[in-house]
């Protein structure tokens, strides 16, 4: 899974989100370190699509005329995908913190 | 502002788009206007990051496609895809295809090859010709000087003198080097061979200014008798001997000449023919001020334009005279001096060009006729599958594909013509070389390069694109209407398209008709040429001899004389004469003549001299016009002379020339007039004829001899005469073979070689351009009838004539050859102007070429009419309504 793929997935953790929301809360959770162009996002996103991590969701906002707004969440299969990733990175930056000696002991 | 973003998002794979195109644009735009309200360089720098991930996301979609859409996830790998599997696929199937239909592919296989490999081996030509560049250092930079003085008896273009030379390298900062050359023919000598031999005696400058060196040996030293010689004599010649360097050769006047170099391959300068050069230095002290007629070559300073060059040279020039003196008619002459300056490229090739495009232009065209023809052929398999494609297209076939599959047929026709076209190429060019006129600049260098086969495979793709168009276009958009039962296909605007076609080839075909026909003309009225003397049957040849006995002038006209005698004993000789220069073949030098009325340089005029003897005015059939030839007592007594009519009026205009005097610096004495004669054209039938002098056989100057005239033989056999001569030749002089051996008539022949070969070649276009117009219009004609069958067969079951029938199908095909000769009118007209420097005595407008081209292609086209009812009786004058319903009773089977 990429940092993006990563992000994205946490991003739509909290709640259902459509594009530049998710942009934004990319670029704020990751620190400044990730941020999104439009065309890398979706195809990040279509290949969540394709593989069943997110998916498309309905949510009632009255469409804008010239602007489509599609919302995406977070699908079982993405939580565990989410959570999964979350626990080998967080076991990889456990080794690296003791490696560098600034962990706990 | 912002459009580009809709642009890059195109680039996109279309199922990728379709999903998320919307919102990859709206989220552009989005952080755009964000940036924007930051401020323009945050506008700038996300802009550029934009365009960036834009460009990057749409090759990485089709190179690893994250999105493959819901409905083609079962498709994926066989449908859209660039793969190279689903081409070869196609490609086999298209080869099935072909395969199935061998008439149709046979005759668009053969007509593509033919017209491929036309173009292909003119293109070699044209390549190796115009287009390669001249092998020098820096070509681009070459220059030649010449110059025109308004109002002076120079030629409106002439050669410079030495003066210019020295003056203009030392002084011309626009220049990096110039030199003088010329060429010239002259006796060449070994111990097994005895020629006269195209030479060439230039500034030693010339080699540096070119930018060559000898690839063997080194150059000569102009203090030494030290010469270089062409790779092509040290091929012919000797052998390729390496140890020829350090031998020493009796060359040009006799003189003994150590070769020193061998210049690399496809060397030639001024031309081909030069196979030595003796180059040697020209000294203030060697000038003689207004000696006119030098050839100069210069190398311009980088960065200089033309007009430049000019200017800094015409400042220097008209310094001339107070630096070097001269008369009041030179310093006249040089104040009204402008050097004319041109790449040496155009002088070297100028002649060639025309003939050479115009030949290219013409096979081009008859590519795109027969690519028209093609095309109409596709057009008509389309539209016989419409059907097919349009029940293909209903059950999900997407357009790409179809498109793809119709393309496939073009492109393996196309490819396999072109492979074939190559080979043909290969075979034609040396025989297209045997065949081309001499004289052609860099013809050894014509061959199927790398360069020309790239070119003939383009050419086979872009047809490719060209005949698959039509085809592929149609089956983009099936009509599905044509599933319906019973409905026929032939709308308004698809005949347009093939009417378009014919009109295209129509007017193709007479331009090519025009253009060939006013080529013929022009061949006829040169041919119509008066040259002054008589070609038929004159023999013409040239021998060396070199005896101890022959020492002077005197002994060499006494042997010239002898020889003379037995030539004309040989048995059907009428009659045998000398001249120095025999014309067509080879041209006499340029003095000034000071006549006794005006014995000053002031008075002296241009003229070309050369020498004559025996009976020569009488064998080349030119008219003495007042006085006498030279008789057999003029061979031994030197003093008397002949003038030609131009010189004669030149000279003394109105008045009776007989018993006046002349004399020129390069023989000095005084000569007496005794006779004038008919004008001779001396190279070229479209020339002015040259005022000329002849001088005899024996000067004041007895050390000045004529060694190698050529003879001319007047004899009912000059075809057949040669091998007698020969045999004469040996019997006199065992160690000089006859060369230049000729009859006048192939002289002439060679002279208009050029002509006639862009003649014969622009004919046969025109008539192959003709032949496929008229197989095209036949096409298209029975293809139309074909489909109003079901009209036609209800026409006559309501009584129509057959004959009425006929007479509207060959209206409708009268009404698209109309137009397009009235298009080819136009285009003709416009384009013919382009070959006015080929014609000669016809007017590009000529009437008679414009007025005869129509009916040729007219009736060639009715010939395809006449060949129309033949493809239309059979189905639709005699067909029956049965013939329709036939049809319709096939139509279900779609359904």
């Amino acid at each position: 899974m990429s940092l993006l793929e990563y992000h994205v997935l946490l991003a739509l953790a909290g709640a259902p989100l459509y594009g530049y929301a998710i942009t934004e809360a990319v670029e704020c959770e990751s620190r400044g370190a990730i941020v999104p162009r439009a065309g890398t996002l979706y195809r990040v996103l279509a290949r969540l699509v394709s593989r069943g991590f997110i998916r498309e969701k309905d949510h009632g906002e009255e469409s804008h005329p010239g602007r489509a707004r599609r919302w995406y969440a977070l699908t079982p299969a993405g939580r565990h995908a989410l959570s999964e990733e979350s626990q080998r990175l967080g076991a990889v930056a456990e080794l690296a913190l003791q490696r560098l000696g600034t962990g706990r002991p | 502002m912002t459009r580009w973003i809709s642009w890059l998002i195109r680039l996109h794979p279309e199922a990728f788009r379709d999903r998320f195109g919307a919102e990859v644009e709206a989220h552009a735009r989005e952080d755009l206007e964000r940036a924007r309200a930051r401020g323009s360089t945050h506008a700038l720098r996300c802009g550029l990051a934009l365009f960036i991930d834009l460009v990057a996301s749409a090759i990485a979609e089709h190179a690893h496609p994250a999105w493959s859409g819901s409905h083609t996830v079962h498709s994926r790998g066989r449908g859209r895809g660039m793969g190279i599997a689903n081409w070869i696929r196609e490609v086999r199937l298209a080869g099935r295809s072909l395969a199935r239909s061998p008439g149709f592919a046979l005759v668009a296989l053969g007509t593509l090859t033919l017209t491929l490999g036309a173009n292909a081996a003119i293109f070699a030509v044209v390549d190796a010709v115009l287009l390669e560049p001249l092998p020098f250092e820096e070509p681009d930079e070459l220059i030649v000087i010449t110059g025109t003085s308004p109002g002076s008896d120079l030629p409106p273009e002439f050669g410079l003198s030495g003066e210019f030379l020295l003056d203009f390298r030392e002084e011309a900062s626009s220049l990096t080097g110039i030199a003088a050359f010329n060429s010239f023919t002259a006796t060449f000598r070994t111990s097994e061979r005895v020629e006269r031999v195209r030479m060439s005696v230039p500034d030693i400058a010339l080699f540096d200014v070119l930018g060559v060196a000898p690839a063997l040996g080194r150059l000569p030293d102009p203090e030494r008798d030290e010469v270089v010689i062409s790779h092509e004599m040290w091929t012919t010649w000797f052998g390729e001997d390496p140890s020829v360097i350090g031998r020493s050769y009796p060359v040009m006047d006799g003189r003994a000449r150590e070769i020193v170099g061998v210049m690399g391959e496809g060397f030639g300068f001024p031309n081909d023919e030069v196979l030595v050069w003796i180059p040697g230095t020209l000294s203030a002290e060697g000038v003689t001020p207004g000696n006119f007629g030098l050839n100069l070559v210069a190398r311009v300073a980088e960065g200089v334009e033309p007009d430049a060059v000019v200017a800094e040279l015409q400042r220097i020039g008209r310094r001339a005279p107070e630096k070097w003196g001269g008369s009041a008619r030179y310093a006249e002459a040089v104040a009204n001096l402008t050097p004319i300056v041109r790449p040496l490229e155009d002088t070297l090739v100028s002649e060639a060009r025309a003939p050479l495009w115009l030949m290219m232009l013409a096979v081009g065209v008859v590519l795109v006729i027969a690519s028209a023809n093609i095309a109409n052929l596709f057009a008509v398999r389309a539209e016989g599958r419409g059907r097919d494609l349009a029940v293909r297209r209903a059950i999900g076939a997407d357009r790409y594909h179809l498109v793809r599959s119709q393309f496939a047929e073009a492109i393996v026709l196309a490819a396999l013509a072109g492979i074939a076209s190559v080979g043909l190429a290969w075979l034609a060019i040396p025989a297209l070389v045997a065949v081309i006129p001499e004289g052609l600049p860099r013809l050894a260098q014509i061959a199927l390069t790398p360069g020309v086969v790239a070119f003939t495979l383009a050419l086979a793709g872009l047809t490719a694109l060209a005949c698959g168009l039509a085809p592929a276009w149609r089956a983009s958009r099936p009509d599905l209407a044509r599933l319906r039962d019973g409905s026929r296909g032939a709308t308004r605007r698809r005949s347009l398209v093939r009417d378009g076609l014919v009109i295209g080839q129509t007017a193709l075909a007479l331009v090519l008709l025009t253009a060939s026909g006013l080529l013929i003309r022009s061949f006829q009225e040169l041919y119509a040429v008066d040259p002054g003397y008589d070609v038929s049957d004159v023999f013409t040849f040239q021998f060396a001899p070199e005896e101890a006995h022959l020492t002077d002038g005197p002994t060499w006209a006494a042997f010239h004389v002898e020889m003379m005698d037995r030539l004309r004993a040989l048995p059907g000789v009428e009659s045998v004469g000398i001249v120095e220069n025999v014309p067509l073949d080879e041209g006499p030098e340029d003095v000034r003549v000071v006549t006794g009325e005006r014995p000053d340089p002031e008075g002296a005029a241009l003229a070309s001299l050369t020498v004559a003897g025996g009976d020569y005015f009488a064998t080349m059939g030119i008219e003495v016009e007042a006085g006498r030839g030279f008789t057999r007592d003029d061979a031994f007594t030197p003093g008397n002379a002949i003038v030609s009519r131009t010189l004669a009026d030149r000279l003394w205009p109105g008045e009776d020339p007989i018993g006046r005097r002349v004399e020129t610096a390069t023989l000095p004495g005084w000569h007496t007039i005794v006779g004038v004669v008919e004008d001779v054209l001396q190279f070229d039938l479209r020339d002015e004829p040259e005022p000329l002098l002849y001088y005899p056989l024996v000067f004041e100057n007895t050390e000045v001899a004529l060694t190698s005239p050529g003879y001319v033989v007047r004899t009912a056999r000059a075809e057949t005469i040669a091998p007698e001569i020969r045999a004469l030749v040996t019997e006199v002089t065992p160690s000089a073979p006859m060369y230049r051996a000729y009859t006048m008539q192939g002289l002439l022949d060679r002279t208009t070689a050029s002509l006639s070969f862009t003649m014969i070649t622009l004919a046969i276009a025109a008539g192959l351009s003709l032949l496929l117009g008229s197989i095209g219009l036949f096409g298209v004609l029975s293809y139309i009838v074909a489909q109003r069958s079901r009209e036609i067969g209800i026409r006559i079951a309501l009584g129509a004539e057959a004959s009425r029938v006929q007479r509207m199908v060959i209206t409708q095909g009268a009404r698209v050859v109309a137009f397009g000769v009235a298009l080819g009118t136009v285009v003709a007209l416009l384009a013919t102007r382009l070959m006015e420097g080929l014609l000669y005595g016809v007017g590009a407008f000529d009437p008679v070429s414009f007025s005869s081209a129509p009916p040729s292609s007219c009736s060639a086209s009715a010939s395809s009419r006449a060949g129309c009812p033949r493809g239309g009786r059979p189905q639709s004058t005699r067909s029956s309504p049965c013939g329709s319903s036939d049809r319709a009773a096939r139509a279900p089977q779609y359904r």
